[in-house]
Order: C-alpha cells, then sequence, then structure tokens
C-alpha cells in the first residue's frame, strides 16, 4: 500500500466523511480532532506520506502544525482544508512547495478532487511528475 | 546824390540873381564884339593879316588907318574892359552882401534853436526818469544830475568822490565777476551800455534800487582821457515786475511739473514748444532736453508719431479743439501705455505761430479696469451657463429677469423669450415655489424645498430646489436654483445598498467558517451516503452480503420512495448556501496581497474555457452553441488585478449574457469579447446580441437581489458581487448598455495605474 493517510481537523463530521470517502477509495486513514493528537500517533513510529491539515485547531494553528510535521518529517505531504474565505498560504509554505492547489475550501461539494490529490501525493516519489 | 539836385533846383528858380548867369555869356560876347569893332572903319590892318590880304593896296592911307588902330581902338578898348570891370565888381560885391546878410540871419535862426534845444534838454533831463553823470579820470563821480538824487534818494555827499563800485557793496560782493569786468572796461576807458547793478551801500538799507547806465569817456582837446559822462536809469520798478513775472512763470512751471498728466505744446512741425516734467519724464529725459526737440525724434514708435502729429494738424487746421479718447503711447522703456488726450489749439505769443497744447492722461489702469469689468461680467455668465443647476432669476412680482443655459434647456426657451414671463407659466413644475420666492425676498434668507419630486417626461424625478433673495442694493429680487437629483438618489440608494451588503460581507467573513463547517459536513455526508447505498461499490456489496441485503433491491426501494431525490436536494440546497455564502464574502474587502500582474487574453480564454465546461442543461443553455467572437486589443498586455475576482465578474457576465440568449432563443446567439487600450483603464467589453433590457431594468441591475429571472434560477447578487469587484475592490467602474432587442454591452474599466488601485 501506499501508506497512511493523516487527516487532522476538529469538526467531527467532516473527519469522519473525509475518512470514509477515502478509506473507500482503498486508502488507511488516520484522523485526529488536534494536532497533539496526531504527533503522539506518528511518535508512536506510524510512516505518512500524507497529511490533510484543517487550519482552525483547538490546540494550535493548522500553520504552525504543518510547520512542527515538516520539520520532524521532511518527506510528509500537505494538503489543507479549510472553512476560512480569508486564508493564504503563508510565504515559508510555499517555500516547502506548496501551492493554491494544496489548499481545499470548505464546503467540498465533491471529494473526488481531493482524494485524487490524496492518491497523487501518496504515490512513491519517482512516479510523480 | 544832393549836387544834381540843387543844379536843377537852381535852374528852376523863379527869381536867379542878375549877372550870375551872364558872366559867361558877357566874356563870350566880347569875343563876338572884337571882330566887329576892326571891321566897323573897313580899313585892313596889314599886320593883321589873318584878317585879310587886300588891305595891302591901301598904303597911305593905311598909315593913319594904322596909327588910329593902335591908338584909338586900344583906348576904346580899354574904356570898355574898365567899364566891364566895373560893373563886373558891382555885380560881386552886391552878391556877398546879400550872403552875409543871409549867413548871419542864419545864425541869429541856429542860436535860438540852440538855446530852446538847451532850454528843452535840461527840461527832459530834470523830467525824465534818467539822468546824467559824470566821472573824472579817476572814476569818481564829479557831478549827478537832480534826478538822481530825488530817485534814488541818496544824498550827494554819499555819491560824489566816490567810485561805483563803492555805491554798490553789497551788490558787488554778491557777483564780484560782473564787477571786475565792468571795472576792467572803465579802466580801458571804454565806453559801455546798459550796465544794471543794485545801489546798497550798507546791507541794513531797507532796499538797494536797480540802476541800469551807460557811459561814453570824455577826452580833452590833446586827446588824453578826462573821465566818463552817461546816463543813468532807476529800473527798480521794471525789475521788481520782472522778478514777480519770473516767479509767477516759475510757480506755473512748478504746477505743471506738479500735474501727473502729461501737458505738452508742439508746433505744426511738431516741435515742442513746452513739455512738464511728465512729459519729459515718459521720454526718459529733462525739460530742458525735450524743448525744441523735434516730436519725430524723441517719440520712438513712428506710427503712433504720426498719427499723434497727424492730430495736432488736424487740430490745428480745424482750429477747434479735439478729444482723442484713446490712443496708444509707448514710452522710453517700451511700455504701451493708454492715453486720452486733449488738444488744443492757440497762438504761440511772440512767434505768432499756430501751436497745439495737448493735456494727455495715462488711462491705462482705468481701461484695464473697464476691460476686467467686461471680461468678469462674460466670466460671470459663463459661471452660471456653465452650472448645470437650473437658475432663474426673478423679480419680486416673479416676472423673470435672468435664466442661465440649463434654464433654457429645462424651459425649451430662449432668455430673451422668457424675460418678463411669469415663471410659472415659463416652468409650470416650478409654480408653487412663487409662496418661498416671496417668503425669501420678505425674510431676506433662503428657503430650501429638497426631494421635490417632479414628472419629466412621465418619468419621476428629483429635485432640490432653492429660493434664494437677491442681495444686491440696486436689484430686489430672488433666484431660484433647481438641481436634478435623480441620479443622486439612484446612486444614494445603491450606496446604501452597497453599504448594507458590505456589513452582510463583514458578517459573512466572521462567520464562513462556522456556516462552511456544517454545510462541509452536509455536502460530504450526503456524497458519501449516495456512494454507500449504490451496488456499484465493492465495499458496499461485501457489506450488503454479510448481512444479507440485496443492494439492488435497496436501491429500487431508495428510488419508489423519493430518497435519492431527497438526498439530491439536500446536495443541491447545501451547494446554494456555499454559494450565497461566497457571493457574501465577495462583498467583504479583500487585502491586496491577491493582486497581481494578469494577462488580459489569457484570463478572457481562460474563462472562456470555464464558461463552456459550465453549461447547464437545466438552465436549458448549452455555451458551446454561442460564437465567440474575439476584438483584442493588441497593444494590450497585462493588468494588475485580483485574478479569480475578474474571472468570476467576466464568468458572470458571460453567464448571463447565454441564459438570456437562450431564454430568448435568440437566432445566431453571439458574444463578443472585446478589449482597449484607454488612457487611464483597461477597458473589457462583454457584448452579445440578446434581447437586452430597458432602461427600467438596467438602472437595477447592480441592486443586490435584484433579479429577472425566476425564482430559485439565481440569487440575485451576481451582478451586483461583479459590481462591487470591480468599483470598490479594484477602483474601476463596471456600466451597463442596453435597448429592448438590441442586445446588451458590459464594460469592466480597470485602472492601469497601480497606485490607483485600493
Amino acid at each position: 500500500m501506499t501508506g497512511w493517510v493523516l487527516i487532522v481537523d476538529d469538526e467531527e463530521m467532516i473527519r469522519e466523511n473525509l475518512k470514509a470517502y477515502l478509506e473507500d477509495e482503498g486508502l488507511g486513514v488516520a484522523a485526529f480532532e488536534s494536532a497533539t493528537h496526531a504527533l503522539r500517533w506518528l511518535r508512536d513510529g506510524t510512516a505518512c506520506r500524507v497529511c490533510i491539515m484543517d487550519m482552525r485547531l483547538p490546540d494550535m494553528d493548522g500553520n504552525a502544525a504543518i510547520r512542527i510535521l515538516h520539520r520532524l518529517y521532511p518527506e510528509m505531504e500537505f494538503l489543507i482544508h479549510t472553512g476560512s474565505s480569508s486564508y493564504s498560504l503563508p510565504e515559508d509554505l510555499r517555500a516547502m512547495g506548496l501551492d493554491d492547489d494544496r489548499v481545499y475550501r470548505k464546503p467540498l461539494g465533491d471529494m473526488a478532487p481531493l482524494a485524487a490529490a490524496v492518491r497523487a501525493l501518496a504515490a512513491p516519489r519517482e512516479v510523480r511528475p | 546824390m544832393p549836387k544834381p539836385i540843387s543844379l536843377r533846383q537852381r535852374s528852376r528858380s523863379t527869381r536867379p540873381p542878375a549877372g550870375v548867369p551872364s558872366r559867361v555869356a558877357w566874356i563870350r560876347s566880347l569875343v563876338w564884339f572884337l571882330p566887329v569893332l576892326l571891321a566897323l572903319p573897313g580899313i585892313a590892318d596889314a599886320e593883321m593879316g589873318w584878317l585879310s590880304q587886300d588891305s595891302i593896296d591901301f598904303h597911305g592911307f593905311a598909315e593913319k588907318v594904322q596909327f588910329a588902330l593902335w591908338v584909338v581902338v586900344p583906348a576904346i578898348m580899354l574904356v570898355v574892359v574898365v567899364l566891364f570891370w566895373s560893373w563886373l565888381l558891382y555885380r560881386q560885391t552886391a552878391r556877398r552882401t546879400r550872403q552875409l546878410q543871409r549867413e548871419l540871419s542864419e545864425r541869429r535862426r541856429v542860436e535860438m534853436a540852440l538855446r530852446e534845444s538847451e532850454t528843452r534838454f535840461r527840461d527832459v533831463t530834470e523830467a525824465a526818469s534818467d539822468w546824467i553823470w559824470e566821472m573824472d579820470e579817476n572814476l569818481r563821480f564829479t557831478y549827478l544830475s537832480e534826478r538822481f538824487y530825488a530817485l534814488t534818494g541818496i544824498a550827494p555827499q554819499y555819491v560824489l568822490g566816490r567810485t561805483r563800485w563803492e555805491l554798490a557793496g553789497v551788490d558787488s560782493a554778491a557777483d564780484p565777476q560782473k564787477w571786475r569786468r565792468h571795472r576792467e572796461l572803465l579802466e580801458k576807458h571804454l565806453s559801455f551800455r546798459d550796465f544794471i547793478y543794485q545801489t546798497q551801500l550798507t546791507s541794513n538799507q531797507k532796499e538797494g534800487r536797480y540802476l541800469k547806465v551807460s557811459g561814453k569817456p570824455i577826452h580833452d582837446g590833446q586827446g588824453r582821457f578826462r573821465g566818463y559822462r552817461g546816463t543813468g536809469t532807476d529800473i527798480t520798478e521794471q525789475v521788481k515786475a520782472e522778478t514777480a513775472l519770473h516767479q509767477s512763470e516759475l510757480r506755473l512751471r512748478r504746477i505743471i511739473d506738479l500735474v501727473p498728466h502729461m501737458i505738452f505744446a508742439r508746433d505744426s512741425h511738431g516741435h515742442f514748444l513746452l513739455a512738464n516734467r511728465a512729459t519729459a519724464a515718459a521720454y526718459d529725459m529733462t525739460v530742458g532736453e525735450l524743448v525744441n526737440r523735434s516730436h519725430h525724434i524723441v517719440h520712438r514708435v513712428d506710427e503712433e508719431a504720426e498719427r499723434m502729429l497727424a492730430d495736432d494738424q488736424e487740430v490745428i487746421e480745424s482750429w477747434t479743439s479735439k478729444l482723442v479718447a484713446e490712443e496708444t503711447f509707448t514710452d522710453h522703456a517700451g511700455q504701451v501705455h493708454t492715453l486720452q488726450t486733449m488738444k488744443i489749439p492757440f497762438t504761440e505769443p511772440g512767434l505768432n505761430e499756430a501751436a497745439v497744447l495737448s493735456v494727455a492722461i495715462d488711462i491705462t489702469e482705468q481701461k484695464r479696469a473697464k476691460e476686467e469689468v467686461a471680461r468678469m461680467r462674460l466670466y460671470l455668465k459663463n459661471i452660471i451657463d456653465s452650472m448645470p443647476s437650473v437658475l432663474i432669476g426673478v423679480d419680486p412680482w416673479g416676472y423673470i429677469t435672468v435664466l442661465n443655459q440649463p434654464a433654457e434647456q429645462a424651459g425649451g426657451v430662449s432668455w430673451e423669450a422668457a424675460q418678463g414671463r411669469f415663471f410659472g407659466e415659463v416652468f409650470p413644475q416650478l409654480e408653487g415655489q412663487f409662496e418661498q420666492v416671496r417668503q425669501a425676498i420678505r425674510h431676506g434668507r433662503p428657503i430650501k424645498t429638497p426631494r421635490m419630486t417632479l414628472e419629466v417626461e412621465g418619468e419621476l424625478h428629483y429635485a432640490d430646489v432653492m429660493v434664494y433673495p437677491l442681495m444686491a442694493d440696486t436689484a430686489s429680487g430672488a433666484v431660484i436654483r433647481m438641481d436634478d437629483i435623480t441620479a443622486r438618489v439612484r446612486i444614494e440608494s445603491m450606496m446604501v445598498q452597497t453599504e448594507k451588503m458590505l456589513s452582510v460581507g463583514g458578517l459573512a467573513a466572521g462567520m464562513a467558517h462556522e456556516i462552511n463547517n456544517p454545510l462541509g459536513a452536509i455536502l460530504q455526508g450526503s456524497q458519501n451516503i449516495l456512494r454507500r447505498i449504490g451496488p456499484d461499490m465493492s465495499q458496499n456489496r461485501s457489506v450488503a452480503d454479510a448481512l444479507g441485503i440485496d443492494l439492488n433491491l435497496l436501491n429500487r426501494y431508495l428510488q419508489e420512495r423519493g430518497i435519492l431525490r431527497f438526498l439530491e436536494g439536500i446536495r443541491e440546497a447545501g451547494t446554494r448556501a456555499a454559494k450565497i455564502v461566497a457571493d457574501m464574502l465577495s462583498f467583504s474587502r479583500r487585502s491586496e496581497s491577491r493582486f497581481a500582474l494578469v494577462d488580459v487574453e489569457d484570463m478572457l480564454e481562460t474563462v472562456l474555457r470555464l464558461a463552456a465546461s459550465d453549461y447547464d442543461l437545466k438552465k436549458k443553455y448549452d455555451f458551446k452553441r454561442i460564437t465567440i467572437e474575439r476584438d483584442y486589443d493588441p497593444a494590450l498586455r497585462a493588468v494588475y488585478c485580483d485574478k479569480t475576482e475578474i474571472e468570476q465578474v467576466i464568468l458572470n457576465l458571460l453567464k448571463n449574457a447565454a441564459q438570456a440568449m437562450a431564454e430568448e432563443g435568440t437566432p445566431s446567439p453571439t458574444i463578443t469579447l472585446r478589449t482597449l487600450h484607454e488612457p487611464d483603464y483597461v477597458l473589457i467589453e462583454v457584448v452579445d446580441n440578446g434581447p437586452g433590457m430597458d432602461d427600467k431594468i438596467l438602472k437595477r441591475i447592480f441592486e443586490p437581489f435584484f433579479t429577472t429571472k425566476e425564482v430559485g434560477a439565481g440569487t440575485g447578487l451576481g451582478l451586483s458581487v461583479s459590481y462591487f469587484i470591480v468599483t470598490e475592490q479594484h477602483n474601476g467602474r463596471l456600466s451597463a448598455t442596453s435597448k429592448p432587442g438590441q442586445g446588451s454591452r458590459f464594460s469592466i474599466r480597470l485602472p492601469r495605474i497601480r497606485e490607483a488601485l485600493p
């Protein structure tokens, strides 16, 4: 398999719906309501390729969480899923290789494009263009 | 030629003295008489051979005759001569006596005359203002006639024995040069005339007398200089009169020099006879330099000089004064003045020649002021004409006095035609303002009627009407000012709406996150439900099999009960809610960070692709059936904007056009995309050949929630959002023109200058 997909979102139904859709796509998904929980799970040694990150989290800002994760797991790729209309990517995140295509705005009427993006990022690196 | 005259007088004399003319005649007759005497005896004297040769024949007789001839004839002749001589002497003596008598009486007469003349001279000398003076060889006065003492009041002892300069101490101190010359002249014993001086023995004397003296040196028989003799005149009164005249002249001179206007006189040849200082100053000369100069020479501008002299000539010829109301005059510095000149002919005293006296007043300032007034009047008229307000000036009785241009247009009548008519007759919509006119004049303050509703050509218009009294002293009345504020009212209402939407936008931004999450749950949830009840997915089948459920049957059940349709309804409603939230978010102001240089053509092509893929079967239009024409300005490349926002605007316009044409069934639907490089803006136009719209709709299309679509087909926010994006977020303009049946044109103008952006 291509490894785990990490979802961090404090809204339970969003988290569950994304998890359900991606699992239906045959992906291994771990979903957490906070960055702290996600980090604890990662520290247990689970390898994870892609993370779908919400911005407004109970314990910290999504951007900060991405920075921490990137420092700890440089191989990890990020997708941003936010309900904030005014969100724009900070420069340092862009420097990590993130762009506006990685930003998905709630509500997602169709999860297929997000699933496709996850699949593409989870694929072995040499296959990616 | 006195000689011939005297000869002639003598020959004409009626009484010539006897004997005087006959002295010559006597001698001549004697010459003739002698041969007659010799011939009388008939004897020819031989020795008088020159008489006759025949006398030789009578010889004897000849001796007697010879004797007679030698004795008798000389004796006779002697007697004759003596007689003649004595007569002659007598004649001479008589003449001489007469002459002496005459001379004697003549001398007596001359002596008489001399005595008379002496008396006369003495009388004249004593009576005249002149006196006689004499000096000795040391130039000291020896004699002064009585007249001197009488006239000057100086006693003889002060004068006799003194020199002239000793009598004029003050004067000689004042002008030593004059006196030195006079003294030198006297010492050289030369005669002099009209030497003027002032006698003043001491300075404390009240007033000296002015004297004028002339003198001649006297020489005795041997030619030795004996002194001087001469006459003197007291000219004090004359000097005083002259001094007074001189002072009066000076005063007049000062007066004309003080006058700031140019006063001058020129003769008929254009020479200055007189000029005051102002005139001289205009030529940068002194008065002395200017006088006697020709006007031609001093005046710099020939044509001006010609004209002025021609005027002079005219005045001289007609011998009447002339007022030159305005003439140009260029002074020495090249500055052009305007003069008003009065020219008066006169005869120059002394010269007896015609001349012209001119008084020129510099009216440059007045003229400028006058022109300024005229200019100002025109300017004020322009101002009131250029004012967009309707201005109607009325008198206290409401009769029109003034209309400005907008008023002429509004009333459909010219000012001239409206003058004197009652304003309510020309402007029926304002008739009700007559009471306000009276009030304004009575109370002296303006009265305002805001937002008065009027009907203009069947449409409702708003107008602010202000009546204000005229405050001028000379004219009373009022001015009615009317401003059509319909457009402003409309804009104001739209601004109110926009403000409302802005607050909604602000609210939406704060709430978006809270709404988007549940919406996400709804939409994602319904997607998962639909996916997980379908029979296609292997996971569904395995779970169903484990539970012993036939998925196909389940699906049929859901279909039968309309559950799938309800689910689809939830999904659609969620989508629409999400769209409304997104639209409302557009009303919030964005940060500039999204702005970037965007290639206009690329952007338009992207939007066309989006539109093509967006066709909606339900909304019954197919974008692929529409002809797209591109009219891109090659000069135009990039524009600085928020790309996604402008894309949204253009997409919205394209969809509206497509939808309108589809609804109307336009035969060959065409949309033209046009770009144009304008000086300040980048113009993007979306033009369709659809049904268009009437004015009433056109005026309202940008209002939020205004829609012509059926309920549920649109949010009614599309164009207002577009308007907001273009005008508020980009500081641009969005306008629409349309006519029913003639398509619509939407114009987006985005500022080219980055500084003009928000």
